[in-house]
């Protein structure tokens, strides 16, 4: 801002940011590509790969994200502990079911820069599987972002007026049992 | 008696046609079919409704057809298929829930074509919609009704989903996806909606 003082702007823009991201029924991707960008702090446009500009994300209820098409069944998590027979393979489901975390967590790390960067910027993300976060974070949140997807209103959450503006597209034959 | 009473009102009615819903102290039974009417006879396209009323000793039973308004009417009523008529063919997705709940009973299927009127197309189109919209759980009073005291064996993970194309017990894990010219891509939404508007630049992807 052209209003701040050379102080107050240097500091408004080296500062380190925490954003907060909900991933209630989201998908777990688009999360990811949100938090790389602020982790990386390619969303700036001081950013430079080495001079850690990025800025800490939160994300909050990750226990509610939500996959597109059937990849809870089909989504293959591999691993392998380094020991002989000892290749995993676990889905999506199993994973979540054992770690709630796990899935934005990986997602988030296979999309920030292979090189020796990505391990700060994987202790600057901070991954909730509930709404309930350390006072000390809260207090150090900055901004919410806008979550990715919309959310699709279910049936009971039209209320009844709205239900009754919307036309009815065919009218049944009366001798039949409706329902 | 209360029979020649029944068809006689119902002759008047249709004489006359118009016939509001009389008096509040009357006991209504909503669209109780009692006995089968000729068809041939009435044309109506009302829906009926079973009125009594009680005048002393005498109780009349009548079956008023209701003026029910019109209502707006459809941009095309030329066409065949209900969807066409209201120009919606390539404009709805698995989230239009209020289009999507005329289609479907009580229990969550679907109304058979011949009743409903729709296209071969419109009606698979429908009925991909619904399943859908049924996996994401955005019909949650059009469950099927379960048998008295039934406890399910194991509970089920609670999962958020969309855009589902097939049954979750059916598919299976993907163990090996293979290289990139030969990747077994994840299913997304369904191949009969791709002739859907799309008003952003990106076009829809089928295969993830």
């Amino acid at each position: 801002m052209s209003s701040f003082s050379r102080s107050a702007q240097q500091w408004a823009t080296f500062a380190r940011s925490w954003f907060l991201i909900d991933a209630r029924v989201q998908p777990p991707g688009k999360i990811a590509t949100m938090c790389a960008v602020r982790l990386q702090g390619k969303h700036k446009p001081i950013y430079h790969a080495l001079s850690d500009c990025g800025d800490h994300v939160v994300v909050i209820n990750t226990k509610h994200i939500a996959f597109s098409g059937n990849k809870w069944e089909q989504k293959v998590y591999s691993s392998h502990t380094g020991y002989p027979g000892g290749f995993k393979q676990v889905t999506a489901t199993q994973l979540h079911q054992k770690d709630p975390k796990a899935i934005v967590k990986l997602a988030v790390y296979g999309m920030l820069p292979r090189n020796l960067h990505r391990r700060t910027m994987m202790q600057r993300l901070h991954i909730f599987p509930d709404d309930e976060l350390p006072d000390d974070i809260r207090a150090n949140l900055t901004e919410e972002l806008p979550q990715p997807r919309e959310i699709p209103r279910k049936l009971s959450e039209y209320t009844q007026e709205e239900i009754d503006a919307f036309p009815r597209l065919w009218t049944p034959p009366e001798d039949y049992k409706m329902k | 008696m209360a029979a020649r009473s029944m068809l006689r009102s119902v002759w008047t009615s249709i004489a006359g046609l118009k016939l509001g819903v009389t008096g509040t102290n009357v006991k209504v039974q909503q669209r109780i079919n009692v006995f089968q009417l000729p068809t041939l006879t009435i044309q109506s396209r009302g829906i009926r409704q079973v009125v009594e009323k009680q005048e002393g000793k005498t109780t009349t039973i009548e079956g008023e057809i209701l003026n029910i308004a019109a209502g707006p009417q459809p941009p095309n009523p030329t066409a065949k298929c209900p969807i066409y008529r209201w120009n919606l063919q390539h404009k709805y997705n698995y989230t239009d829930v209020l289009l999507l709940s005329q289609f479907i009973r009580s229990d969550g299927g679907l109304l058979p074509r011949r009743i409903t009127g729709l296209c071969p197309e419109e009606h698979r189109k429908i009925a991909m919609c619904v399943q859908m919209a049924h996996r994401a759980g955005l019909l949650p009073d059009h469950k099927p009704k379960l048998p008295e005291g039934h406890v399910p064996k194991r509970p089920k993970p609670q999962l958020n989903r969309y855009l589902t194309r097939w049954s979750i017990d059916s598919v299976k894990p993907i163990y090996k996806t293979g290289l990139k010219w030969c990747k077994k891509r994840m299913a997304v939404g369904h191949p009969v909606l791709k002739d859907n508007v799309c008003y952003g630049v990106k076009p829809l992807y089928t295969k993830h």
